[in-house]
């Protein structure tokens, strides 16, 4: 890994989808080790931007580094770096969940032995063991939810960005999702969130980004940014209340 | 090569996924081309045999039409192999899978390219063997055989995964293996010798590229050619090269795989 302390750093990045402009000169960091909320309505441009920066969308100018890496000319650096959870459960239906996770480390180039016992761990961590000979059609949504969260981490990522990672969770599978990114935050990971829970971000996270028609309309230190307001006040002053 | 993986426990993954993809449903993937193979052999080269004058091609019409029959379902089967992993890869986006880990397009590719040519090899191989309960049949240039197998499978696995990212569907992805690629694989020599044709004929079945794929690999089985076996050999290989080229470069833009 590159010695930097910005752990994601993005350069007046422009993305247009045909003539949609998805994100306006968008230009941000994400401190190693921070727990950030990356904040919006619908359609802001929250999975635009982690689609730029995970190489899942091509973007027009600007630049993203990651950790000091060029996520376009040094991707094979940056992308062992990062871990996405995304929204969709988007998983190989032929696979069996155990064997899901041990193909995807061994993307990361982790042999066959060490990726089956980080998946059994990680298994175990979010209670799905029992299910490990299953396909990922015969897991509940939670079940399925919980899965992405191994996915994205059988490679020990120094970044995990998660797209809106409880949404549909029941109350327990969401205290369990907030106290295993807790407990990675405090190990030292950097945590990139996407949410429209503000109680959530507002628990969580140590700094705050709200996009707004991709553009940043703020951002900053979580107690800066709020002051004597609460976060869904902050939001909905920068957002507009017609968003 | 060696050089240009810098992961090649990925590109082993990878590999092993496509490969085991295909195995885990060998009733649809490898035993329906054997059959088939199995009854042409039996209606052209048994059946029929004694009603086809094939005296003037030094070999008889069953030997004849072994080596096109592998040609034709190593080409079926390497194109359906890679189009239909990658294709149902994009339909339910687990492409991300490979997207979002540090293989490089060209590991990417090879690493699919792995199972495309894996089952060609099986097929083409397995028909070979079908044909010995018919009529045994000594392989006359091995190397030759190994190296059109080889570079027809990745032809033909490259143009799959081609196949895959331009489809939008799966009526899309069958379009060029039923309208453009069977058809100009059985006009390009698998039943006849092109010499059988009328002269102009003859002259535009040259113009078909399937052609001197199969004259390449009956000339490794049987010895004899229709065309220069040179030809047939610069031919595939300059064909392999660039269309693995043209598929590394489809993934490093992100065509229809990056929004």
């Amino acid at each position: 890994m590159r010695n930097s302390e910005i752990a994601i750093s993005l350069k007046n990045v422009t993305k247009f989808y045909q003539k949609f402009q998805a994100l306006d000169n968008v230009s941000f960091e994400v401190k190693r080790g921070d727990f950030f909320a990356f904040l919006g309505p619908n359609g802001a441009g929250k999975t635009t931007t982690i689609n730029v920066v995970t190489g899942l969308s091509n973007y027009q100018s600007g630049g993203i580094q990651v950790f000091g890496y060029d996520t376009t000319a040094e991707y094979l650096h940056s992308r062992r770096l990062v871990g996405l959870c995304a929204q969709e459960f988007n998983f190989d239906p032929f696979l069996t969940i155990h064997q899901l996770l041990v193909y995807q480390a061994g993307y990361f180039g982790i042999l066959p032995g060490e990726a089956s016992r980080r998946a059994d761990a990680l298994l175990e961590r979010f209670q799905l063991g029992e299910k490990r000979s299953a396909k990922h059609r015969a897991l509940s949504s939670g079940m399925k939810k919980r899965l992405l969260f191994c996915r994205a981490l059988i490679h020990d990522p120094e970044i995990i960005i998660l797209d809106e990672p409880t949404a549909g969770c029941d109350l327990e599978l969401k205290f369990l999702i907030w106290d295993y990114l807790i407990q990675l935050n405090k190990e030292g990971k950097t945590i990139f969130l996407t949410t429209h829970y503000m109680e959530e971000a507002e628990k969580l996270c140590r700094t705050i980004g709200i996009i707004n028609h991709g553009r940043i309309v703020r951002i900053g230190d979580k107690k800066e940014i709020l002051q004597d307001k609460s976060l869904e006040a902050v939001f909905l002053e920068v957002t507009g209340p017609d968003d | 090569m060696i050089n240009m993986i810098s992961n090649p426990i990925g590109v082993a993954s990878l590999s092993k996924r496509e490969i085991l993809r295909f195995l885990s449903v060998a009733s649809q993937t490898i035993f329906p081309p054997l059959i088939s193979s199995a009854l042409f052999m039996y209606i052209f080269g048994i059946a029929l045999n004694n009603h086809i004058n094939f005296a003037d091609h030094g070999l008889s019409y069953l030997t004849f039409i072994i080596p096109g029959l592998m040609t034709l379902h190593l080409i079926s089967s390497s194109y359906e192999n890679t189009s239909s992993s990658l294709f149902i890869a994009r339909w339910h986006n687990h492409v991300q899978e490979i997207l979002l880990s540090p293989l490089s397009y060209f590991e990417m590719v090879l690493g699919l390219l792995a199972g495309g040519v894996s089952r060609g090899f099986t097929v083409a191989l397995g028909v070979f063997f079908i044909s010995i309960f018919f009529t045994p049949t000594i392989i006359i240039h091995p190397f030759f055989l190994l190296y059109f197998i080889l570079t027809i499978a990745v032809i033909f696995s490259c143009a799959g995964m081609i196949g895959a990212l331009w489809a939008e569907d799966f009526g899309m992805l069958s379009l060029w293996n039923i309208y453009l690629i069977v058809p100009t694989v059985f006009l390009g020599g698998v039943f006849h010798p092109v010499t059988m044709l009328p002269n102009s004929l003859q002259i535009i079945a040259k113009f078909n590229p399937m052609h001197y794929l199969v004259n390449g690999m009956r000339y490794s089985i049987t010895g004899i050619a229709d065309s220069p076996i040179l030809t047939s050999v610069i031919f595939t290989f300059v064909l392999a090269l660039t269309i693995f080229g043209w598929t590394v470069y489809l993934f490093k833009i992100g065509y229809k795989l990056r929004t």
